[in-house]
């Protein structure tokens, strides 16, 4: 019959179509969470030291997801133009299973980015920056990856702290221990440098004047990054699993009206 | 300024115009903490023990620091200058009893009342007020800031549940497919066979033709 000839090839067409974005998008997905993996704003020692780094942990997964995307992709047009019952069974099971995988993904990005506020932070901040005396190993290598990132921070976004400079007024840290309130108010980081990496004006920046210090906090330099991380793998996630869904849909109805 | 005040240092305005009259004399800070301001008189020597810094406030009810004479604070004051005093900016001579005249950090959140003293050899020729009382800064551990759970964003709870029922869906659909495998059920309106299925074209078989044509 001419007429559920032409709807078996509109839908063929369409499962074909919807499998080449797939797997357009599979590609996608993974060059997007190997940038993310690469970590160029160097931010990753802060989340590894508070414990919650599982947003780089929904990017690795992100990247193998996308490549089994991909492959399920050709595998999926080799099975709608051949009609064949077996493959699309197996292409429908893998891709459910690819499914769960990327969800767990978006939610653990998600979930874990609502747990990076500014107090966590802060804390972290005060407790390891610059930490003399270090318990063991790991300890050491949290509070040098904390110390290096933080100073990289303070340098280059011109800022001083989580909030501000007055984080090391308010609260006590592991830099008041080895240095004295009078001499260091703040970490000599916050204060303007000229070009060889000196403060400008030493006595200015421990007075508070404006110009030879670095009075905004860093927050916005930490959370813009990596809320972009988060939502990038969230969301990009989440629309390419809204299109596995209709995808696998069609093809599971076109799967029952095979003959066999 | 941020550094008005820090935990251990407090900034002052220079008396600039106000001891004009005394061109020869020495002008010292005097620095004491609110209870111990009724107790100094102004006839304690500076830079002997009666006034150390090292000995406050254990020993002594004040110090005398931040000695200057009127050329340090002229009258005129040019534009752009800050001109303060950071009271606590020494660190050097801390436990130096050799410089009781240290302007040490000060040991404790206060709080602290200052007046300057004008002296002329040894004797004391004025003095300002004591100031109000400044208190500085202290310190929170950083355990109490809390870093529990505040909440799950809106975003997160909506990617979640809308995941969640499309999976829901799809296992559903999953096992709909394959417990309707074997009957019709559900394909017998729009199933279609397979590109190679065989045609089948009418077949005329040849003796029914020639038997009428033999006979005759």
């Amino acid at each position: 019959m001419a007429k559920s000839e032409d709807c078996i090839h509109i839908l063929q067409g369409l499962l074909v179509f919807g499998n080449v974005v797939i797997g357009m998008c599979g590609i996608a997905l993974t060059a997007e969470c190997i940038y993310f993996v690469t970590d160029p704003h160097d931010l990753y020692p802060l989340l590894e030291a508070t414990g919650n780094d599982d947003i780089y942990a929904a990017a690795w997964i992100g990247i193998f997801v996308g490549f089994a995307l991909f492959a399920l992709s050709i595998l999926g047009i080799i099975g709608i133009i051949k009609s064949d019952r077996t493959l699309l069974l197996v292409y429908i099971v893998l891709m459910l299973i690819t499914f769960a995988f990327e969800m767990a993904s978006c939610i653990t990005a998600a979930t874990h980015r609502d747990f990076l506020t500014p107090n966590l932070f802060l804390k972290q901040m005060l407790e390891r920056y610059q930490k003399a005396e270090p318990a063991n190993n790991n300890d050491q290598w949290m509070t040098e990856g904390v110390t290096k990132t933080w100073d990289k921070l303070m340098l280059q976004n011109h800022c001083c702290g989580v909030l501000g400079p007055s984080d090391w007024q308010e609260y006590t840290s592991a830099f008041r221990l080895t240095h004295n309130d009078a001499d260091f108010p703040w970490p000599q980081k916050c204060c303007a440098m000229d070009a060889q990496g000196l403060p400008v004006n030493l006595d200015g920046c421990k007075l508070g004047v404006p110009g030879y210090y670095n009075s905004n906090g860093c927050y916005d330099a930490i959370s813009g990054p990596v809320n972009s991380h988060a939502w990038g793998v969230a969301w990009f996630g989440f629309a390419i699993l809204c299109w596995i869904f209709c995808v696998l849909l069609g093809t599971m109805f076109y799967w029952s009206g095979i003959e066999y | 300024l941020e550094g008005l005040t820090t935990g251990s240092t407090f900034v002052l305005e220079q008396p600039r115009c106000v001891f004009d009259k005394y061109s020869n004399a020495d002008i010292w800070l005097v620095v004491a903490l609110e209870n111990t301001v009724a107790a100094f008189n102004n006839s304690a020597a500076p830079g002997t023990a009666e006034s150390a810094f090292q000995k406050f406030p254990n020993s002594v009810p004040a110090y005398m620091t931040l000695n200057a004479t009127l050329a340090n604070y002229p009258c005129s004051k040019s534009d752009g200058d800050i001109t303060v005093l950071r009271v606590g900016s020494e660190t050097s001579c801390i436990r130096d009893d050799a410089r009781p005249t240290c302007n040490g950090p000060l040991p404790g959140p206060g709080p602290y009342r200052v007046k300057f003293l004008v002296l002329k050899g040894s004797e004391p020729v004025a003095e300002t007020d004591w100031s109000l009382p400044i208190m500085l800064r202290t310190a929170k551990s950083p355990n109490s800031i809390s870093t529990t759970d505040e909440g799950h964003s809106a975003g997160m709870i909506a990617l979640t549940t809308i995941l969640s029922i499309l999976f829901a869906i799809l296992l559903a659909g999953l096992v709909a497919m394959l417990v309707f495998w074997g009957s019709d059920a559900c394909g017998g309106s729009s199933s279609f066979s397979k590109p190679e299925a065989v045609t089948v074209r009418r077949y005329n078989t040849h003796h029914v033709y020639d038997q009428p044509a033999a006979r005759l």
